[in-house]
């Protein structure tokens, strides 16, 4: 079997492979970067231009490796902190101002974006920098489902407030549904306010957040 | 403690390969066990320890998509600053502790992180140390938890002793300096965090603990 490389085979999918047709196809804006090559992805290819992947990539080993005694996934240690912070802060009574100081420490960053989704009349903005581009958000759910104006995602507490629950036998201060009522609801409807944008939220095992 | 700003400094950890005092976790739990099949063999006739151990079941886990497609959303984000893999849980940890802080419950806060996972040391920390010497203590609480691999980029690993590159410092400067709404400084997550909890870890697993705090911080065993 005759064996070819991206360029060769570009060059072959093109029909003879003419300069003048790969020209062509390169003038296409879109179409080009697929024929691009890596000497034209690597230069600005954000993710392949890291130096710094592979201690990333270990850490993902290490987390999925652990299985017992259940599945490790990536956002293991975000979920667990943040139970036990709620925890640890309805067991004080301090929940509330827990979450108010969420949105009070973020409020700067949402007057900015408040100010492009207002400028460009487009809320879809606020939940794209409320889930999507937010590390907070990306690093903690496993994935986003999105569709416009509305974003899912599996709970990522309820399993783990379980696991907690069942293998520290520590976490006694809160159930699951303190967990939407005390945190994301508070902190997301914090967040909307800020953004001058109108929510509703739907917790479950895969929660739903919509423009209102 | 040294102050000294270099925001790049997380991005200077040297890799694993090139590094002579890094070990795997295998290779490092034989060395901590004195090296000998019969020390390995005594840790791991622990049975939960030995469960929770080394599994090699990575190959078998078919939800590993979402872990990937994460890695690659974080590191094809460069600005403000490039991010790691640890970026919301250190947001996470910082903004936690600047609320305790404010509320002068972050003596408490920290006492309650050590409570909390106080089983885990009770249960699998505490026996390893007892027959197998307080060198394990560290691996327990660094390179065994993904309360640490999922926090420090890269864990240097030497006998009696574990360095990183402080996971907050940056993002604590960049908050600092960009949005403004913390109260806290780079030396409260040192002193009103990470030293609280494992020295309060340490004592319920019968271990002395020396912490340098740094850059490039240091926990070893005294």
């Amino acid at each position: 079997m005759e064996i070819l490389n991206r360029r060769d085979f570009a060059k072959k999918a093109l029909g003879g492979g003419g300069l003048l047709t790969l020209l062509t196809a390169f003038n296409l804006p879109g179409v080009a970067s697929a024929f691009s090559g890596p000497e034209i992805v690597v230069p600005t290819n954000k993710f392949l231009n890291r130096p710094d992947l592979g201690d990333a990539l270990k850490s993902l080993y290490m987390t999925y490796d652990s299985t017992t005694p259940y599945p490790h996934k990536f956002n293991e240690t975000i979920s667990k902190h943040q139970l036990r912070a709620l925890e640890f802060f309805v067991s004080k009574n301090l929940d509330k101002e827990y979450a108010e100081h969420y949105v009070a420490t973020m409020k700067p960053v949402l007057l900015k974006i408040k100010e492009a989704v207002e400028k460009e009349k487009n809320p879809e903005k606020a939940l794209i920098a409320l889930f999507d581009d937010n590390p907070c958000a990306f690093q903690l759910f496993d994935h986003i489902n999105v569709k416009p104006g509305e974003r899912s995602f599996p709970c990522p507490y309820k399993g783990k407030l379980q696991d907690c629950k069942y293998w520290l036998g520590t976490f006694k201060a809160i159930e699951w549904k303190d967990v939407c009522d005390r945190w994301c609801i508070p902190t997301w409807n914090g967040f909307a306010e800020t953004l001058g944008i109108k929510i509703k939220v739907q917790p479950s095992d895969v929660c739903k957040v919509k423009l209102a | 403690m040294e102050t000294k700003n270099r925001p790049d400094s997380i991005l200077l950890t040297a890799p694993a390969d090139k590094n002579q005092s890094c070990m795997s976790r295998r290779d490092f739990t034989k060395k901590a066990a004195g090296i000998s099949a019969v020390s390995v063999f005594a840790l791991m006739s622990l049975p939960e320890l030995a469960a929770a151990w080394m599994n090699n079941e990575i190959m078998s886990r078919d939800d590993m998509d979402d872990g990937l497609k994460c890695i690659i959303k974080t590191y094809s984000t460069t600005e403000p600053y490039p991010l790691k893999f640890n970026e919301g849980l250190v947001r996470q940890h910082l903004r936690t502790l600047d609320f305790a802080v404010r509320k002068g419950v972050d003596k408490e806060n920290a006492e309650h992180f050590v409570s909390v996972l106080g089983p885990v040391m009770e249960r699998h920390i505490k026996p390893a140390v007892a027959k197998l010497g307080k060198g394990i203590f560290l691996w327990g609480i660094f390179e065994r938890t993904g309360c640490s691999y999922q926090l420090y980029e890269h864990i240097n690993i030497t006998e009696g002793e574990r360095t990183f590159a402080c996971p907050y410092k940056r993002t604590l400067e960049y908050h600092n300096k960009e949005v403004g709404t913390y109260s806290i400084k780079w030396e409260d997550m040192c002193g009103k965090w990470c030293s609280p909890i494992w020295n309060g870890f340490a004592k319920v697993a019968g271990v002395e603990l020396k912490i340098e705090p740094g850059e490039t911080c240091k926990v070893s065993v005294v």
